[in-house]
C-alpha cells in the first residue's frame, strides 16, 4: 500500500532557530516550541498566531526564553501547554487565557537532596495534575502540576540505569510512564505502584522519542540506531522481549514518533530529513516525505480522519518553519 | 621574584616552582601568586622579571621574528619553530605574499597541516601563517596573535579552527576576548580581529561527514556549556551560543579530527581519474585540506573584497 501526503501550508512566520518540538492540539491549533526559546500556538487552518477566541485582551505568549526549548507536552483539551528549557526551567501556559500559571527550575538543588538532576524531558499527565520528569541520571520524577504548588516533588523513582533521560510520556489512561534514555533502553513505570514494572532493551543507542497508541497498549520508539520499534506493552519484557515490530527505512537518526488517533499508522521524523508514514498492521512504510533539514517533531491531528480518508500531521524541524501536512484526496 | 628583579636574572614560573616544590604543591599555586602580586603592583608580570615558558609554535615561510638577542628565527613551511617570550623580541617581519593567518586550537592538527605543506600549497589561496597554542594559547602565543591583528592590513584574514566543543569555543574567546584570570593585561593581549572559522556542526552534513562520527558530549561539555552561555553578549556571540545550544541538544560535538580521518573509499572511487595526481590526491586523503581550501577561500576573498583598494 502506499499513500500520497502534500505539503498543505506554513506557519506564517518561522521561528528564527529551529523547532524542537510541535503538538496538534484538540482545538486544530498547532504548539510549537523551538532552540530560539520561543513557544506558539498557530491555527491549523492558516497557520497564523492564534488566540482563542473569547480570549482576554491581555492574552499573553511567553516571551522567549534565553536558551532553547527542548520539551513539549500538551494536555489532550487542548488547554494547557508544558515546556521545559534546555537548562532545566519548567513551566506551565493555560494556552486559553494565556496566562504562564507555573515556573519551576529543576537546575537548582532541593532541601535535603543532592545535587540537582535538571529535567530534560516532561510529560503533562491526562488528568493535568501531575508531570512526568526525566533527568540526566536515569531518575523518573513525578511533580505537581497544579498552578499552586508546580513542581513540587511527589516521587523519584531510580530507572536502575544512571543514564541521560531523552523522554518520558504518561500513557493516555495516565496509569503508566514511559522513559526511554540515551543507551537505548525503554522502561515502563507504574504509577499507582511508583514502580518500573518493565525494561526493554532492544535499541543499543540513544531512543530520543515514544509515543504510546491510543488504547495504550503499543509503544512506539524512535532511535537513533535508524529504527523505530514497536512494544506490547502488556508483555513482560520477561517473556518474548515486548518488541513486536521493527520499522526499517530511515537512514540516520530516527528524531520523534506518533500514533495515529485510529491507531493505524505510525509517524516518524529523522534527521535524514525526510517524515514516514508506517501503516502498524502491515509493518510496513506507507509513504515518505521529504523535508529540507532534521525533522525534530511530528504529531498527528488528534482528530480521527473521516472514513476513507487518512488524516494529516503537522512537523517541526531545523529550518524552523512548522509545516502541515495532509492525505492526497482529503480536505482538512 | 625579589631576586629575579634585583640580580636582572629572569626566571620562568617554572623555575619558581622548582625552587619549593613542597611548599606550592602545585604549579598553578605559583602561577597565582605570581599574577596576583603583578596585579596589586599594577605591573607586568614580565616587568617582574618573570618570563613564561614558551609552549606556542608556528609554521610559515613568510614569517620572522627578531629577537633582541639579534638572533633571527625564520618560519619554515614544513617544520615549526617555536614562539618565544614576548620580551625577548624585537621585532617581526611579513612578507608582502601572506594571505592569511590560522590559529589551530590543537597541536595534532596543526602538525598534520604542518606536513602537508600547508602554508604553502598550491590548492589553498595563497601563503598562510600557521599557529597554535597547543590548546588554552600562554602569553607569547596570545601576544604574537595579537601583534599581528593589530598590525597585518586588514585584507589578511585572521581566523582560527577550533572543535566545535565549549573548550573549543573558549580558547577562540581567550584569543579574542582576552582571558578572565588576567583581566588587567586585558588592553595588552584581546585580539578582536580573530574570527571564528569552525568546525560548526552544522557545517558537517555538507562536508559528507555522517553524523556518526560526531563524539557524544561529556558532563564537563554540558556543565562548561551551560556556565559559558551565562555569560555575556560581548564575550559571548549570538553564532557561538546558537553552537553550543545546538551541541548540547543534539548532545554531540564536532572535533576537528573528524576530517583528518581517511575519505571513506567508496567516495573516492567516484572521483574517477584526475589529470593532477597528486594534489587531488592530497584532497581526497585529506578532508581537512578540502575545508581548508573552501573556508580560506571564503574568508581570504570577503577580506579582500571588504577591505582591498581598487
Amino acid at each position: 500500500m502506499s499513500l500520497a501526503f502534500l505539503h498543505a501550508h506554513d506557519c506564517s512566520e518561522a521561528h528564527a532557530d529551529a523547532v524542537w518540538g510541535v503538538s496538534w492540539t484538540k482545538n486544530d491549533t498547532v504548539v510549537s516550541i523551538s532552540a530560539d526559546g520561543s513557544i506558539r500556538q498557530s491555527s491549523s487552518s492558516s497557520g497564523e498566531p492564534h488566540s482563542p477566541p473569547n480570549s482576554p485582551t491581555d492574552y499573553r505568549v511567553p516571551s522567549p526564553h534565553t536558551l532553547g526549548l527542548v520539551s513539549l507536552s500538551v494536555s489532550p483539551d487542548g488547554r494547557h501547554a508544558l515546556y521545559n528549557s534546555l537548562e532545566g526551567l519548567t513551566s506551565l501556559w493555560n494556552l486559553e487565557t494565556g496566562v504562564s500559571e507555573g515556573a519551576f527550575e529543576s537546575f537548582l538543588r532541593e532541601e535535603g537532596m543532592g545535587n540537582a538532576e535538571p529535567s530534560w524531558s516532561v510529560s503533562l499527565s491526562p488528568s493535568g495534575s501531575t508531570y512526568a520528569s526525566a533527568g540526566g541520571h536515569g531518575n523518573l520524577t513525578i511533580r505537581s502540576a497544579e498552578p499552586k504548588n508546580f513542581g513540587q516533588k511527589i516521587s523519584t523513582v531510580f530507572s536502575g540505569r544512571n543514564k541521560f533521560g531523552m523522554c518520558c510520556s504518561y500513557s493516555p489512561d495516565g496509569k503508566r510512564v514511559a522513559l526511554s534514555s540515551e543507551i537505548g533502553h525503554v522502561f515502563i513505570f507504574d504509577v499507582e505502584s511508583n514502580t518500573f514494572v518493565n525494561t526493554y532493551t532492544s535499541h543499543a543507542m540513544s531512543v530520543r522519542s515514544v509515543a504510546w497508541s491510543p488504547d495504550g497498549n503499543l509503544l512506539l520508539s524512535a532511535s537513533e540506531d535508524k529504527r523505530l520499534i514497536l512494544y506490547d506493552v502488556r508483555v513482560s519484557s520477561g517473556s518474548s522481549g515486548g518488541a513486536v515490530a521493527t520499522f526499517s527505512g530511515h537512514s540516520s537518526w530516527v528524531l520523534c514518533a506518533d500514533i495515529s488517533p485510529d491507531g493505524r499508522f505510525g509517524l516518524s521524523g529523522s534527521a535524514d530529513k525526510s517524515i514516514k508514514v508506517w501503516d502498524i498492521a502491515s509493518r510496513a512504510a506507507v509513504s515518505t516525505v521529504q523535508d529540507a533539514g532534521e525533522v525534530w517533531s511530528v504529531s498527528w491531528r488528534p482528530r480521527a480522519p473521516a472514513v476513507g480518508s487518512v488524516g494529516a500531521f503537522v512537523s517541526g524541524g531545523e529550518d524552523g518553519v512548522v509545516k502541515w501536512w495532509r492525505g492526497a484526496g482529503a480536505g482538512v | 621574584m625579589h631576586e629575579a628583579v634585583i640580580e636582572n636574572v629572569p626566571v620562568t614560573k617554572r623555575d619558581i616552582y622548582y625552587r619549593d616544590v613542597p611548599l606550592f604543591k602545585d604549579q598553578r599555586v605559583v602561577d597565582t601568586i605570581v599574577d596576583d602580586v603583578a596585579a596589586s603592583l599594577k605591573l607586568e608580570r614580565s616587568d617582574l622579571n618573570v618570563r613564561a615558558t614558551s609552549k606556542g609554535i608556528f609554521c610559515g615561510s613568510t614569517f620572522s621574528i627578531y629577537l633582541s638577542s639579534g638572533n633571527v628565527i625564520h618560519g619554515n613551511d614544513s617544520e615549526a619553530s617555536l614562539i618565544p617570550a614576548g620580551e625577548d623580541v624585537e621585532t617581526f617581519n611579513v612578507d608582502e605574499d601572506l594571505a592569511w593567518v590560522l590559529i589551530v586550537e590543537k597541536d595534532a592538527v596543526f602538525q598534520t597541516l604542518c606536513h602537508l605543506n600547508a602554508s604553502n600549497h598550491p590548492l589553498l589561496p595563497g601563503k598562510g601563517l600557521l599557529i597554535t597554542g597547543k590548546g588554552y594559547p600562554d602569553m607569547a602565543t596570545r601576544h604574537l596573535v595579537k601583534t599581528l591583528s593589530d598590525s597585518l592590513p586588514q585584507t589578511i584574514p585572521i581566523m582560527a579552527l577550533v572543535d566545535g566543543d565549549p573548550y573549543g569555543l573558549d580558547i577562540l574567546s581567550v584569543y579574542k576576548h582576552g582571558s578572565s584570570r588576567l583581566r588587567h593585561e586585558n588592553g595588552k593581549l584581546a585580539a578582536e580581529r580573530v574570527e571564528w572559522m569552525g568546525l560548526l556542526s552544522s557545517e558537517l552534513t555538507g562536508l559528507g561527514i555522517d553524523k556518526e562520527s560526531l563524539i557524544p558530549i561529556s558532563q564537563h561539555d554540558e556543565k562548561k556549556a551551560l556556565s559559558m552561555l551565562g555569560r555575556s553578549q560581548d564575550i559571548m556571540p549570538a553564532k557561538w551560543r546558537k553552537e553550543l545550544i545546538h551541541m548540547l541538544h543534539n548532545r554531540r560535538k564536532a572535533e576537528i579530527e573528524i576530517l583528518s580521518s581517511p575519505v571513506d573509499s567508496s567516495a573516492v572511487s567516484h572521483q574517477g581519474r584526475s589529470p593532477f595526481p597528486s594534489a587531488e590526491n592530497d584532497i581526497q586523503r585529506a578532508p581537512l585540506l578540502k575545508y581548508l581550501h573552501i573556508k580560506l577561500s571564503q574568508f581570504v576573498t570577503s577580506a579582500q573584497s571588504q577591505y582591498g583598494s581598487t
